[in-house]
């Protein structure tokens, strides 16, 4: 046999790695290992498939409702399509049904307050919660202390007219609301106005963002549609040039703050040239105070603005004057609603007419509430009461005061020390504070009129105003006023009924105070010389868009990016006080420091004036919105109004650094 | 190629609120990434852009005036509309991205390899690039479109009109039993959620369809995006055409504001 030499030897030893290579090369093994580095490193996620359904469902709106259709995939909820109706906020739906942050059954806190982690919650079965309450109030109203039961409601509804009734029950009269102009209005001129916009031919909004998520957007939505179509006139009076005020006829730029005393001047061309009259005595001699000549240098309108304006006003068919300055989140004083709600009655318009609140009627009480009702202390309004009452129980009713409210602050300190129960589907700013959480359920998952509910409620969720009346029924001295079984009960119950029209009473001496105050407030001082208004994004509105993430992709790099919110601020002031476009500044206002914020240059603002986006610098409500911008209600101004009893945050005096 | 239909949309911007809906509709439909912090901007995903403009560098307040200008793929077609040839679709060195026989520039995710190069000669910057994995939080995963696929991290990504829809109506109406599957119309999502109906869309082909009838009715208000070719007369185009590959869009928008044509000139 051949010796085999170690050249061979290496010959073959090469040829099979050579051919060990090869093999594991053409085998597709590399290519196999290929692929799963890319399904390892890449997600290849495919939704799964299913039966395809479309389902009906209702978004109930304050003035009209709005129909849309749920595309389903098996039990997924993929799509929803409004049919040109609508607004973002519907679109948000599917974000709010599928949150991965949904409070999925009742929480009680077991750590101390100020934070929504997780690990300071216990999940708790509804009954154990509904009994712990129940107890607690049994206590309260039992030991004479009912009047210390308080409520905060988002909007009037039949859970916010159940929860009302609940601390009437108890001897107390602290139920309030968070502001809109519907509660604005019921508290300033003793109803609600129900505009028929899609009826009127001319509106005459002072300050009102109609085309910006005010009011019922899916109602004003298709109220432009019907203004394009037959012609409707929209005059904008704004200190900021926003959408509204692009879209509208005409733009009155008028200074921040001088929406009042345009239409007192308004009122007064009508009064003097017209002939209208304006209800009593008091209510003219204040009215004859504001001639277009004095307006002018007010608002800094020309006078023939003033009068042109009022003359296209007297002349309209159907018009209407609007107040609510904003977007989602209004503010305005009730000489401000009174003054521009009489333009209404003075032409006597028939598309704006008051209305009362039927609510649920009143409670039958035990002679021993009813004197802790007679003894305890009344307060104006939600801001008022933060800031002068006080309370040992609290209920908070899809509400988020502490972020919404300029007394958020202290409303949260007082919540620290007191026991409160919040209702809500998302863990907000006010939850921070909350005791006891309870999961609500969304309109996807409520019966609206004949329209069946298309979603079950979410795990343990249920409608708040079933969670009310289960609690109030364990509560011995209140159980007798809920007879009902459920929601399904009351639906349709506290709809509005016509206040009367014609004139109204109003109070001139408030007007009068409320004037001094506003006037006041609209000198620029030394220490503080700008104003600071607020904008909206309409898709961001007040805040509650923020816990949805395809809201934030929405939002442009000139009203938050990085992390930062940019704040709108007039080039020749910039200029002025040796500002850059994107440089850092800190705002000051009387109330304290808003720091971190960048400054955009832009004449859409007036001089002298900063526009501050609304809605961002939540504390918790979701990883989403969390720690995102800064939130300005701290540091805007906060008088109380004497009739709404909310504070009118609308102009801020500041400073920049 | 033989076009079985045009695509084209209409955006009456004098009609737009700046609501955002048409945003968020698009990014429920087309299954847009979700990451904790979108605030990001150059890097975040997605298909429409709701662009905000104003005219305040040229005007003093009071005469300012702010618009809303939604931004999605142009659907540009090229010079010849016979041979349609995209800037993007030029580029593609592995053919990603290719114009249909509907007129929509298609891009398909699983065969981008991340060059990018269809990004940067975008004239519209209509592209983005899928710089991180895309994530979708435990039970937002329930509300995902099957009909769209999830998008790989390192792929470029763009709007098609949601041609997809298309697709499942075609279906249907081969369910049904219609023969003639082509005659189908159907509406993007953008579309479809506008609550002012300021976005119209149809088939630039049909001569009859309420796009065309539209643009033939609206010549002084309509314009096209950086495209400023559309002024100049027929006989100086046509020269220009023979220098240049213009993008030649199939998204017109329409506005009576003369300070938003001549900003959307990009001088």
């Amino acid at each position: 046999m051949k010796k085999l030499e170690r050249k061979d030897f290496l010959k073959i030893g090469g040829g099979a790695i050579a051919g060990g290579l090869s093999g594991y090369v053409f085998s597709g093994a590399p290519f196999q290992s290929l692929q799963w580095l890319v399904e390892l490193t890449q997600d290849q996620y495919a939704p799964p498939g299913g039966k395809e359904v479309y389902l009906s469902a209702v978004y109930p709106g304050t003035r009209s409702e709005c129909n849309l259709s749920v595309r389903m995939i098996g039990d997924r909820a993929v799509k929803i399509d409004t049919a040109n109706s609508g607004g973002p906020f519907i679109q948000n739906a599917l974000q709010l049904l599928y949150h991965p942050e949904r409070i999925d059954a009742p929480l009680k806190r077991i750590s101390g307050k100020g934070t929504v982690k997780h690990s300071a919650f216990e999940k708790v079965g509804w009954d154990a919660a509904l009994n712990d309450i129940a107890s607690r109030m049994n206590g309260l109203v039992s030991g004479g202390k009912g009047s210390l039961v308080a409520g905060i409601s988002k909007e009037p509804g039949i859970s916010a007219a159940l929860l009302d009734r609940l601390i009437r029950s108890a001897g107390s009269r602290n139920g309030y609301y968070e502001p809109t102009l519907h509660t604005l209005s019921s508290a300033a001129l003793g109803g609600y106005i129900d505009y028929d916009f899609m009826n009127s031919d001319f509106i005459l909004s002072f300050g009102a963002r109609l085309l910006e998520g005010w009011g019922d957007p899916c109602y004003m939505n298709n109220a432009f549609v019907e203004w394009k179509k037959r012609g409707g006139r929209l005059v904008h009076a704004d200190a900021v040039r926003t959408r509204t005020g692009s879209m509208a006829d005409q733009w009155l730029s008028i200074k921040p703050g001088t929406e009042l005393f345009l239409a007192l001047g308004i009122a007064n061309y009508l009064y003097r040239a017209k002939g209208k009259t304006t209800g009593s005595a008091d209510w003219a001699a204040v009215v004859n105070e504001y001639p277009a000549d004095k307006v002018a240098q007010i608002t800094g309108l020309t006078v023939k603005k003033i009068e042109d304006t009022a003359e296209a006003f007297s002349r309209a068919r159907n018009p209407i004057a609007v107040p609510g300055r904003g977007g989602m989140e209004v503010s305005s004083s009730s000489a401000e609603i009174m003054a521009v709600h009489t333009l209404n009655t003075m032409v006597g318009t028939r598309v704006a007419g008051l209305r009362g609140i039927r609510g649920l009627g009143e409670p039958v009480l035990s002679a021993e509430v009813r004197g802790s009702l007679i003894k305890a202390k009344k307060f104006t309004g939600l801001d008022d009461f933060i800031k002068n009452g006080n309370f040992e129980m609290l209920f908070v009713n899809e509400a988020d005061p502490v972020y919404r409210s300029a007394y958020g602050d202290a409303l949260a300190g007082k919540m620290e020390k007191s026991f409160v129960v919040a209702i809500m589907p998302l863990l907000n700013d006010t939850a921070l504070y909350a005791d006891y959480i309870f999961p609500s359920i969304i309109f996807f998952e409520k019966d609206i009129g004949t329209v069946k509910a298309p979603f079950h409620p979410y795990m343990k969720s249920r409608n708040s105003a079933d969670m009310i009346i289960e609690l109030a029924r364990r509560v011995e001295v209140i159980k007798g006023n809920f007879p009902w079984s459920g929601y399904r009960e009351l639906a349709g119950g506290t709809g509005g009924a016509a206040a009367g029209a014609g004139y109204l009473n109003y109070n001139a001496k408030i007007l009068k105070d409320e004037i001094a105050s506003i006037t006041k407030r609209l000198k620029p001082s030394e220490e503080f010389p700008l104003s600071f208004v607020p904008v909206e994004l309409t898709f961001v509105g007040d805040g509650e868009g923020m816990a949805y993430p395809y809201v934030l992709k929405t939002i442009d790099d000139k009203t938050f990016s990085r992390g930062k919110l940019w704040v709108r601020i007039n080039r020749d002031t910039a200029r002025r006080y040796g500002v850059s476009e994107g440089e850092r500044i800190d705002i000051e206002s009387p109330r304290g420091k808003l720091g971190s914020v960048r400054a955009l240059l832009t004449d859409t603002v007036p001089p002298d004036t900063i526009a501050i986006p609304m809605g961002f610098g939540h504390k918790a409500y979701t990883k989403y919105a969390k720690n995102k911008g800064v939130n300005p209600k701290g540091i805007m101004a906060n008088d109380i109004d004497p009739l709404t009893g909310t504070a009118n945050w609308w102009l801020t005096r500041v400073k920049i650094s | 190629m033989e076009m079985k239909r045009k695509w084209g949309m209409v955006i009456d911007l004098d009609k737009c609120t700046g609501c955002g809906a048409c945003a968020l509709a698009c990014a429920q439909e087309n299954n847009m990434p979700i990451f904790e912090d979108d605030s990001d901007f150059p890097k975040r995903v997605v298909f429409l852009d709701l662009m905000k403009v104003t005219n305040d560098r040229d005007a003093k307040y009071p005469d300012v005036d702010v618009c809303y200008i939604p931004k999605m793929c142009q659907q540009c077609e090229g010079n010849d509309p016979k041979n349609p040839r995209p800037p993007c679709v030029s580029v593609c060195p592995v053919v990603a991205t290719d114009v249909g026989d509907d007129g929509v520039v298609s891009q398909v995710w699983s065969r981008c390899i991340g060059c990018r190069y269809c990004q940067a000669s975008c004239p519209y910057d209509a592209r983005t690039f899928n710089w991180w994995k895309p994530r979708y939080e435990s039970s937002f995963k329930n509300s995902l479109n099957p009909d769209v696929s999830v998008a790989s991290r390192g792929t470029v990504v763009k709007c098609q009109f949601c041609t997809h829809i298309w697709k499942r109506e075609r279906d249907k109406a081969v369910a049904r039993g219609e023969l003639d599957i082509n005659a189908v119309t159907y509406t993007p999502a953008c579309v479809a959620a506008c609550p002012t109906s300021a976005m119209l869309f149809g088939d630039l082909n049909d001569p009859k369809s309420e796009l065309n009838q539209m643009l033939k009715r609206e010549k002084g208000r309509k314009f096209r995006l950086v495209h400023t070719i559309d002024q100049k007369s027929e006989k100086r185009q046509e020269e220009l055409k023979r220098i240049k590959n213009y993008p030649n869009p199939k998204v017109y928008y329409l506005s009576s504001k003369a300070w938003i044509k001549e900003m959307m000139k990009f001088k």
